[in-house]
């Protein structure tokens, strides 16, 4: 079995007092799409921001390449080669497209703009509508500029939160698309609520309940437990 | 409400007092109110960004302002007594006075301001009520080691010669000193456009101010720039402090605190972390000010805050303040 | 389940909490007793103390109802304060000589101008981030203090008002002895506002062990999950705020009672507002029972220490900045504020209850 690029051993994580993470453990397979699935406030997000360092575990490691990472701060782990697109996109309002780009961009140079001109390519929107304040987007346009911006440096892991929140079917559609583009690029982990975008690029799966991994394999072959996916997605 | 708003009612507010006003006085008035606009912007533009950027409550900036009111002061002194640069009538002497005043204001401000956040504010970051707490007994330790060293009483500031009394412009009278401020508010204003629209620092300060942790898991250290930004607002209080000085030709221990709080509505008026609010606010705070003082001497502090009540009454999150 | 405790357990550590939370029944009879026993002393400066003590501590346990237990900053607290001061003291001197009625009007007044300024600030800035509301707070406190020194037709300026107090508490009255008391107008008026605390005191001990407190502890854990539950956050929030700034009004009216003058300085300003903050911070935020640390300590460090400056001088005759050093009290006031948010940010109380919960349970996550 390849080695995992992400490993997250047995994290608890608390929120002030309150203990959400309770023992989640992943390995994730590079090169590959793990989703995430879980009911509402089962730790998912929390997860992922563990991961990112915004939040720091109580007890538990996260290795990333095999080097320990929990302990860093965020901008640490961003330059390490992760990037993170958070639910709600995160992207900065009262600034352009490009600015939001630019903010995002940790070093210039050949690479960088291969990546810009791969990045444009894939998302058109971006480059029409430059100039424009982010604000006015679109919520499926913003979804794409916060994809685009975790792409711009040289990325080797995605953490990609609840990218088909609030979307119309059709964007997603689109999304879906992308981010099957994407997967060549690089390992991709994904929180999603949405069970048939899921399906449709996950590898991977990771069942979170109650701040626990409770189940883990394909996705194929979860698509066919009708019983699992009754008792923690409710479908 | 559209986005010219704020200009069309600071217009209308400008232009009203010359109902009861004759306009050579006004005109001395707007000078005045403006120049006072100005000093408030220095303090203000630094505050604003330190809690758009860093969400601090930073009560120190009153220190800030005071010790580089003395600082500049030690300098002016020490300056006018070796070589007698405020009460030469050379221009270039003045200037030259006026220069190192400024710089040694902005200098000790910025020290003291780096200390201040490595060592007061950043082991309580995030929690507001702490650092509110911590940055109060600051002021307190600052503004009592002011006593100490430079004594407990008011002290007369040397002001240049140049920078003196008043020019005669068309039956106008149109005080120097005023002018100078204004001259330098103009100039801060226009390099912090500069620095913060068509520099990277500038734009990865906007992006924090909207949302910092965004920032940094985009990849950028942004306590660098939390140290950065509050060095910058120290430099400017500093100065503000100095420049208030040489306004009313004398420094006070309690100088910084009387301030502080015109610095604060004007924040709240021009709104968390825009430059801009804090200019067209304090400049509205200055003018309405010096306006009402002309006419009814008593309500004039009461016109600053009536505008900071009207003001939130429409819009709640300041003039330029965004809604989080 | 899951989580290592279940819904009995977790009970069971809710009472033992709640056990150590109030000091024990026979403290506080205790320290009732202490305080009625004081005016037994031979010396004023200890009745003057002991009855500032309990007034400040009840103060401080109003600040902390809106700071600790809703979890709201305000700088507008010693405004209220304030508020109360002047309304007793004008309705005493303003009309006439004054009566019980006058006294009554004066603290009916003062809570209801507290009530509606309260009100009208948190209607009207409770709904921005709450750096703002600090802020809009201070600006409204100086004003007030601004205003009081500028309408000194009304309010006496920064030189004040010196009110007579009506019948019983008058200085002249004198009626003998009783239970080997003296009962002289002071010491009538030192039993009427120790009362008025305690039952202050006891109010707000009800209030916040009440549902309505609860909520308020909800609201400021973790307003968007109360919001979600259904809960008005900003009505609640106003009505604490209000409840808090009527209590502070009713204890400045006890005050003026006592101390006999009011001027701005000493009733509005900054000063008092530093002071509270204190004096809630060493006892503890959230502990309402702190304010009764904090203030005692405050208060006597306050009445010793201006013997420093006779020390200073004698120690360092010949040295000017030796001797500012020492006479400047307040340095030291400010390092130790600052000392002691760092180490100890739950204060006296708050240290001393989460040592004791610790071994009592583990349900301390």
């Amino acid at each position: 079995m390849p080695e995992s690029i992400l490993e997250v051993e047995d994290v608890h994580t608390y929120i002030g007092q309150h203990h959400i993470l309770q023992g989640v453990s992943l390995r994730i397979r590079p090169d590959a799409v793990t989703v995430l699935l879980g009911r509402n406030g089962a730790g998912k997000t929390t997860t992922m921001r563990t991961v990112m360092g915004v939040l720091h575990p109580q007890r538990g490691a996260v290795r990333f390449g095999g080097r320990e990472i929990h302990r860093l701060r965020p901008f640490e782990i961003a330059r390490l080669g992760i990037g993170y697109v958070p639910e709600g996109q995160g992207i900065f309002a009262t600034l352009t497209v490009e600015e939001n780009l630019r903010v995002a961009t940790l070093a210039e140079g050949a690479e960088t703009r291969e990546r810009l001109r791969r990045i444009v390519e894939l998302f058109p929107d971006l480059d029409r509508f430059r100039r424009s304040r982010a604000a006015t987007l679109s919520g499926g346009q913003k979804q794409m500029l916060s994809i685009a911006r975790a792409f711009i440096n040289p990325t080797r892991l995605l953490l990609i939160d609840e990218p088909s929140k609030g979307l119309a079917p059709i964007i997603v559609e689109h999304l879906t698309e992308a981010l099957r583009a994407m997967k060549q690029h690089a390992t991709v982990v994904l929180v999603e609520q949405n069970f048939a975008m899921a399906s449709q690029i996950a590898d991977d799966f990771y069942l979170i309940d109650d701040g626990r991994t409770v189940h883990t394999g394909a996705m194929a072959a979860l698509a066919a437990a009708a019983a699992l996916k009754k008792k923690y997605l409710g479908i | 409400m559209s986005r010219r708003a704020p200009l069309v009612v600071a217009l209308i507010a400008f232009l009203l007092p010359l109902l009861w006003i004759e306009p050579r006085t006004y005109l001395t008035l707007t000078i005045a109110g403006l120049a006072m606009g100005m000093l408030i912007f220095l303090v203000a533009a630094g505050l604003t960004l330190i809690f758009g950027l860093m969400d601090v409550l930073n009560f120190a900036h009153g220190a800030l302002f005071s010790w580089g009111a003395y600082a500049g002061f030690t300098a002016a002194v020490l300056l006018n007594g070796r070589w007698g640069w405020a009460a030469a009538p050379s221009v270039t002497a003045n200037v030259a006075l006026l220069a190192g005043a400024l710089l040694a204001a902005a200098l000790v401000a910025i020290a003291l301001g780096i200390a201040l956040e490595r060592a007061i504010v950043r082991p309580v970051y995030g929690q507001h009520l702490f650092q509110i707490l911590i940055t109060l007994g600051a002021t307190i330790v600052l503004e009592e080691l002011i006593r100490i060293v430079w004594g407990p009483n008011d002290q007369v500031m040397p002001v240049p010669l140049t920078f003196q009394g008043s020019w005669d412009i068309a039956d106008v009278v149109v005080l120097r000193f005023p002018v100078v401020a204004i001259v330098l508010g103009a100039a801060v204003y226009a390099g912090m456009m500069l620095a913060l629209n068509r520099t990277r620092i500038g734009l990865i300060v906007r992006a924090g101010v909207e949302n910092n942790e965004m920032v940094q898991v985009l990849g950028h250290n942004i306590y660098r720039y939390f140290t950065g930004v509050f060095a910058a607002g120290s430099a400017l209080a500093g100065m503000g402090g100095l420049m208030w000085a040489f306004f009313s030709q004398s420094v006070r221990p309690a100088m910084g605190g009387e301030q502080l709080i015109f610095a604060f509505v004007v924040v709240i008026i021009g709104g968390l972390g825009s430059v801009t609010g804090s200019l067209v606010g304090a400049l509205l705070v200055g003018l309405s000010y010096n306006y009402v003082a002309f006419l009814v001497p008593k309500a004039a502090i009461g016109v600053t805050m009536a505008l900071m009540v009207l003001i939130l009454l429409f819009r709640p999150t300041g003039l330029y303040g965004t809604p989080r | 389940m899951s989580a290592a405790t279940s819904p009995v357990e977790l009970a069971r550590l809710e009472y033992r909490h709640r056990r150590l939370r109030a000091p024990s029944l026979y403290l506080r009879l205790g320290l009732v007793a202490v305080f009625c026993l004081v005016p037994l002393a031979p010396s004023f400066q200890i009745v003057d103390l002991a009855l500032k003590i309990a007034l400040f501590a009840t103060l401080v346990a109003s600040y902390d109802v809106v700071i600790g237990y809703t979890g709201i900053v305000s700088f507008g607290h010693a405004m209220f304060f304030g508020f109360g001061a002047y309304a007793v003291a004008l309705s005493l001197g303003k009309f006439g000589a004054p009566t019980y009625g006058h006294l009554l009007l004066g603290f009916a007044l003062g809570m209801l101008a507290s009530a509606v300024v309260a009100a009208a600030i948190g209607a009207f800035s409770l709904r921005v981030k709450a750096l703002f509301f600090a802020m809009i707070t201070l600006a409204f406190a100086e004003f007030a203090l601004i205003l009081a020194v500028q309408w000194s037709q009304v309010t006496g300026g920064e030189d004040g008002l010196s009110p007579t107090l009506p019948g019983v508490f008058a200085v002249s009255f004198d009626a003998g002895r009783a239970l080997g008391v003296a009962v002289t107008g002071r010491n009538v008026t030192y039993y009427a506002v120790l009362v008025i605390c305690v039952a202050l005191f006891l109010t707000m001990s009800r209030f916040v062990h009440s549902p309505l407190g609860r909520t308020l502890q909800a609201i400021r854990d973790n307003e968007l999950r109360a919001e979600a539950l259904g809960f008005q956050t900003f009505v609640f929030q106003i009505i604490a705020t209000s409840f808090g700034s009527v209590m502070a009004s009713v204890l400045g009216g006890c005050y003026v009672l006592w101390v006999r003058y009011v001027n701005p300085e000493s009733t509005l300003g900054v000063p008092i507002m530093l002071d509270v903050l204190l004096m809630v911070i060493i006892g503890g935020i959230g502990t309402l029972y702190g304010g009764i640390i904090g203030a005692a300590f405050l208060i006597t460090a306050r009445t010793l220490l201006p013997d420093l400056r006779a020390v200073g001088a004698a120690l360092f005759p010949g040295s000017e900045i030796l001797q500012r050093m020492a006479d400047r009290w307040l340095l030291y006031f400010g390092v130790l504020f600052i000392l002691v948010v760092f180490f100890f940010p739950k204060g006296v109380l708050g240290t001393l209850r989460d040592r004791m919960a610790g071994r009592v349970g583990s349900a301390r996550s």
